[in-house]
């Protein structure tokens, strides 16, 4: 029994021990007075910034950073909220991704206006303008220096192509892929050609990509929810279900588990490309199928964006004036250039776009294609940014992509297209 | 029942009762006030760090509050009308019913049955102590890999199986109850040899002389677990009720795991299988709408305790006349 | 110590039976950590082979070492566990003393409050990092590993769970011979009540510390960058569009090696206690 009593005393010990040991390690408040200043910066999956980091901290040697990662989105912006809503935890730079940066606009209020803390010579013309512009609340406020994006591109199978009957070179997919009219009558063309397979992955990538090219999305300026009027969107919904029930889509979930066994095997003759998406078709599709993809400029009705995010500094920031500089020399095209190198994220910034590393780069896996160009190019094709209202990322994501997924299991889109309604209703009430 | 009395006065000469000594008074006390002193370690950690986030919900459920909201109003009990006329609630309310039943229901009866085959003579028993309950312990990433192999509806291996063996495929996304069978599979899995150790662990504390006894009168192995066994173990099993009662109806990760859509809250393209937890998580973190969250989170609150409560009887009947009253 | 015959005694079909059933079972539980071991022994590619592999590879230890220059994943191991072995020190501790006093003493207000802890399980947890974040910045104990600590260092379930093993595992006799021979309550709790419930302990013990191991997102949102516990270090491997699962497995595999042995460990506690035999009739 006797040790038991030294259990009860080592625990305690232990506890004691534990609590003493974290407890000291001192309150890093963010700065002395001797003008060290601690900034922190979080971001999410690959940004490509360690290298970055230390370089600025030996141009600044009184700034200290620390860098939160957090591997996965979902899980970065869970704890995102969680520290916006308990008002502070939140660190002085801070990434948001595209996708959950509508809903950060709405609370522009929680964030600095980076024109105002930010360097005077950081201005609206380093950027592609739709990207700036992406950036700005209602009031014009600029909450976001744009950091990378996702310019839009085809990418598709040339010997699946070939097998159909379909043209598989440059310039012949170009008439296939010129407007989305052409695109589905490909797809039904291969559908027919091969006897059953499926011309794209998944329907709601391509959807997205039709409802990005509006004038006018799923909320006006007013944040008005457009869905029952807008004939575009209606439009995109109609062709894309067509396509579903005629055989078109492999019915797959992208990122999903069985998405990557069908680059595997081959089911799907095309997808949607984004500039970040040709590392992943070439590590899901594997060596097997090397020199069968290929990525082409021809986007149906041009281009468009799909991904990229910004940075941000918080209110809650006790430096935002390091902080916007830090963040504004993060995203200069210097910088992103090296980001791009180190981690292939597509610059936003003019000057990065016009650079000769950027322009030489080419993708072995895709023939060679001179990829670097070709995205850069794509990027200049999106004319405007569509605004997005907050609540306009849970309709693409939460609505719009399960309905779909629900056409594709074998709901009717008129049933799936009521529910899109009404469910874009309750997002928005 | 006796309880932890204090210590009989000793004997006194004859001449009348003494006066309690110093040590009876003190013993008095140590039997009046330990029983507070012991409960306080959960009180006071309770009070700390419990107690504070329990009040928050319950606070912020009568308010329209949306996170990062700085003057949210209050809106008294209107958050829960809204619930009771939400088709996604009820929705999810049969979502969650469906898969605690389909779980709860065979994991306490493998449970239990794994119990009493580990209670026997093996060689190694540590090894398969550790080896049912290791599946607990795997890893998220793993389990969701795993899964979405053995149940993807066009390259899974189920059904590759059911097709070589000239059945329909089954469309395990798609299809509500199947959905629902999958994700209990999921929970079975990780789950039941965690109850089972519980059970097994109850089961090392039964008195052997009344097992002796009825092994003497002839009683087979089988009758003995039913007869003395089971309701001896009643408490355990009230424990163990409740506690996959209350788990059963707060599942959240595996249907998350089990959604093809990564990361996803839907529980399904027609939230076919979202389960209350994850409608509550979803308002909160995707929608924003922590008072409506909140809502959620206290009625799912008030389904438990009824469910839990009718379980526990339902327990300690079934435990009471299946053999020996107590 | 077993509670039925001896399986001799049986006939061979039921030990037969009996092993088989065993077998199966631990097989469809070992199944997923061969295979995550597999899988971090090869490569992410062999996730989509039409027939999977069923030997191990040699790229294990290359993989491993891999994931310890991603993450500080020795920090993160001793950051869990302090975490981990301090959570479940207290929690058995502290479950067994309230266990102990609801189950053996009569006291005012017994039941409603052994009801209300019980009843305080039923709460769903999904939003409480929202106020306990708020608290813990409140005390400044944000990124420190005391905010991972203090708010599981004893929990319902434990209380419950003690509750109801010693009820039956602890008989009256030998507390009343412990106070007869002038044992303090204390006294009692210690060399008659913790002796009969080594197994509730080891099977407590084996529970809490890997609900402390696995736990992810309250400590991926209190602790600070540099200072992880293990489940949020390997979560850092997960990171880019594509992920390489061989390098997230091994990670797991290797963060899984520590919950192995504690188990192990523990799971030899998980016979009789010595109570039996001890009461006469």
């Amino acid at each position: 029994m006797r040790h038991l009593h030294k259990g009860v005393s080592f625990a305690i010990g232990l506890a004691v021990l534990g609590a003493s040991l974290t407890a000291c390690g001192g309150g890093s408040s963010g700065s002395s007075g001797d003008g060290r200043i601690e900034l922190s910066i979080g971001t999410f999956t690959e940004f490509g910034y360690e290298d970055l980091i230390t370089e600025y901290e030996r141009l600044h040697p009184n700034i200290t950073i620390t860098h939160h990662k957090t591997g996965e989105g979902g899980p970065y912006h869970q704890n995102l909220i969680t520290k916006l809503a308990a008002g502070n935890g939140l660190e002085d730079v801070v990434a948001v991704e595209e996708g959950h940066f509508s809903d950060i606009i709405d609370k522009s209020s929680k964030f600095n206006d980076l024109t105002e803390i930010g360097p005077a010579d950081v201005t609206a013309d380093r950027w592609l303008d739709w990207k700036y512009e992406a950036g700005r609340d209602s009031d014009g406020r600029l909450i976001g220096y744009g950091t990378d994006i996702g310019p839009l591109a085809m990418c598709y199978r040339r010997d699946l192509l070939e097998a159909a009957g379909l043209p598989s070179d440059p310039e012949g997919v170009k008439s296939l892929f010129a407007t989305w009219e052409s695109y589905f009558a490909a797809g039904d063309a291969y559908v027919a050609g091969s006897g059953g397979g499926a011309w794209f992955d998944a329907s709601s990538q391509l959807f997205n990509s039709m409802v990005n090219q509006l004038d006018i999305g799923y909320l006006d300026r007013d944040d008005n929810l457009t869905i029952e009027s807008n004939p575009g969107i209606k439009a995109a919904w109609d062709r894309i279900t067509g396509a579903i029930q005629r055989g078109q889509s492999a019915t797959l979930v992208a990122f999903g588990n069985e998405w990557k066994t069908g680059f595997q095997q081959g089911s799907f003759a095309t997808t949607v490309c984004p500039s970040w998406m040709l590392g992943v078709v070439e590590e899901n599709a594997g060596p097997a199928n090397a020199g069968k993809w290929a990525v082409t400029d021809a986007f149906p009705n041009g281009g468009g964006n799909w991904g990229g995010s910004y940075l941000t500094v918080p209110k809650q920031s006790a430096h935002p004036k390091e902080a916007a500089e830090f963040a504004a020399w993060l995203t200069a095209p210097e910088q992103q250039l090296k980001a791009f190198q180190a981690r292939g994220n597509f610059p936003s910034q003019q000057q990065a776009l016009t650079s000769p590393q950027l322009l030489e780069q080419t993708e072995p896996y895709f023939g060679d294609t001179k990829v670097g160009e070709l995205y850069a190019e794509q990027a200049r094709k999106v004319t405007r940014a569509q605004y997005k209202g907050p609540g306009d990322g849970q309709i693409q994501e939460n609505v719009t992509m399960p309905a779909l997924q629900s056409v594709e299991q074998g709901t009717s889109p008129g049933e799936a297209w009521q529910r899109v309604v009404d469910e874009a209703k309750r997002v928005v009430k | 029942m006796t309880t932890l009395a204090e210590k009989p006065a000793r004997q006194d000469a004859p001449g009348g009762p003494a006066r309690p000594t110093l040590r009876q008074r003190l013993s008095r006390w140590d039997v009046k006030f330990s029983p507070y002193v012991y409960i306080a370690p959960f009180f006071v950690v309770f009070g700390l760090t419990g107690l504070f986030p329990l009040l928050y919900t319950a606070y912020v459920s009568l308010f329209d509050w949306e996170i990062g909201d700085d003057d949210p109003s209050f809106v008294g009990l209107e958050n829960f009308v809204t619930l009771f006329g939400d088709p996604q609630f009820w929705n999810a309310v049969v979502n969650t019913i469906s898969i605690f039943l389909l779980s709860s229901v065979p994991q306490v009866i493998i449970a239990v049955l794994l119990a009493a085959l580990l209670s026997l003579r093996l060689r190694f028993p540590a090894g398969w102590r550790v080896g049912v309950l290791l599946p607990y312990s795997a890893s998220l990433v793993a389990l969701g890999i795993i899964f979405a192999n053995l149940f993807g509806p066009r390259y899974g291996l189920i059904n590759a199986t059911l097709e070589t063996l000239g059945l329909d495929r089954v469309e395990w996304q798609a299809n509500r109850f199947a959905g629902h069978l999958a994700i209990a599979t999921m929970v079975n899995w990780r789950w039941t040899g965690y109850n089972a150790l519980i059970v097994l662990a109850a089961m090392q504390a039964l008195s052997r002389d009344v097992y002796e006894a009825a092994v003497v009168d002839g009683a087979g192995a089988v009758r003995r677990f039913f007869s003395i066994t089971l309701p001896m173990l009643r408490p355990t099993l009230i424990f163990v009720v409740i506690t996959s009662t209350i788990g059963g109806l707060q599942i959240f990760t595996e249907p998350k795991l089990f959604d093809a859509m990564p990361g996803s809250n839907n529980g399904g393209s027609q939230h076919q299988f979202q389960t209350l937890t994850l409608y509550l998580y979803k308002s909160a973190f995707e929608g924003f709408d922590l008072g409506y969250a909140s809502a959620i989170a206290w009625v799912l609150f008030l389904l438990i305790v009824l469910i839990a409560l009718a379980n526990f009887l339902i327990t300690r009947r079934i435990a009471a006349t299946t053999g020996l009253k107590r | 110590m077993t509670l039925g015959l001896p399986l001799r005694r049986r006939r061979n079909g039921s030990r037969f039976f009996v092993y088989a059933t065993l077998i199966a079972f631990v097989a469809g539980s070992l199944f997923p950590f061969y295979w995550s071991f597999l899988v971090a022994s090869r490569d992410t590619g062999m996730l989509s082979d039409h027939l999977p592999p069923l030997l191990p590879g040699g790229n294990f230890w290359s993989n491993a070492a891999r994931v310890f220059d991603a993450v500080p994943f020795w920090k993160a191991l001793g950051n869990s566990l302090v975490v981990s072995g301090t959570v479940t020190l207290t929690t058995v501790l502290f479950s067994a003393l309230a266990g102990f006093a609801f189950a053996k003493m009569r006291f005012r207000g017994s039941n409603g409050l052994f009801v209300f802890i019980v009843v305080t399980l039923a709460v769903p947890t999904q939003l409480g990092v929202i106020p306990l974040f708020i608290m813990m910045s409140d005390l400044g104990w944000a990124g420190h590993l005391q905010a991972v600590i203090v708010p599981n260092l004893v929990t319902a379930f434990g209380v419950f769970w003690m509750r109801q093993y010693i009820v039956d595992a602890v008989p009256y006799e030998l507390i009343e011979a412990a106070r007869v021979d002038g044992c303090s309550v204390f006294g009692t709790f210690v060399h008659v009540c913790l002796p009969a419930i080594r197994p509730a302990a080891a099977v407590l013990a084996m529970f809490t510390f890997m609900m402390s191991w696995n736990d992810f997102l309250w400590p991926l949102i209190v602790l600070d960058a540099g200072n992880p516990t293990v489940q949020v270090a390997l979560e850092k491997l997960q990171s880019g569009h594509y992920v390489d699962y061989s390098l997230v497995l091994a990670g797991t595999t290797l963060a899984t090696i520590p919950i192995l042995i504690v188990f192990l460990l523990l799971g030899r506690q998980i016979v009789a206690g010595i109570m039996q035999g001890a009461v006469k009739g």
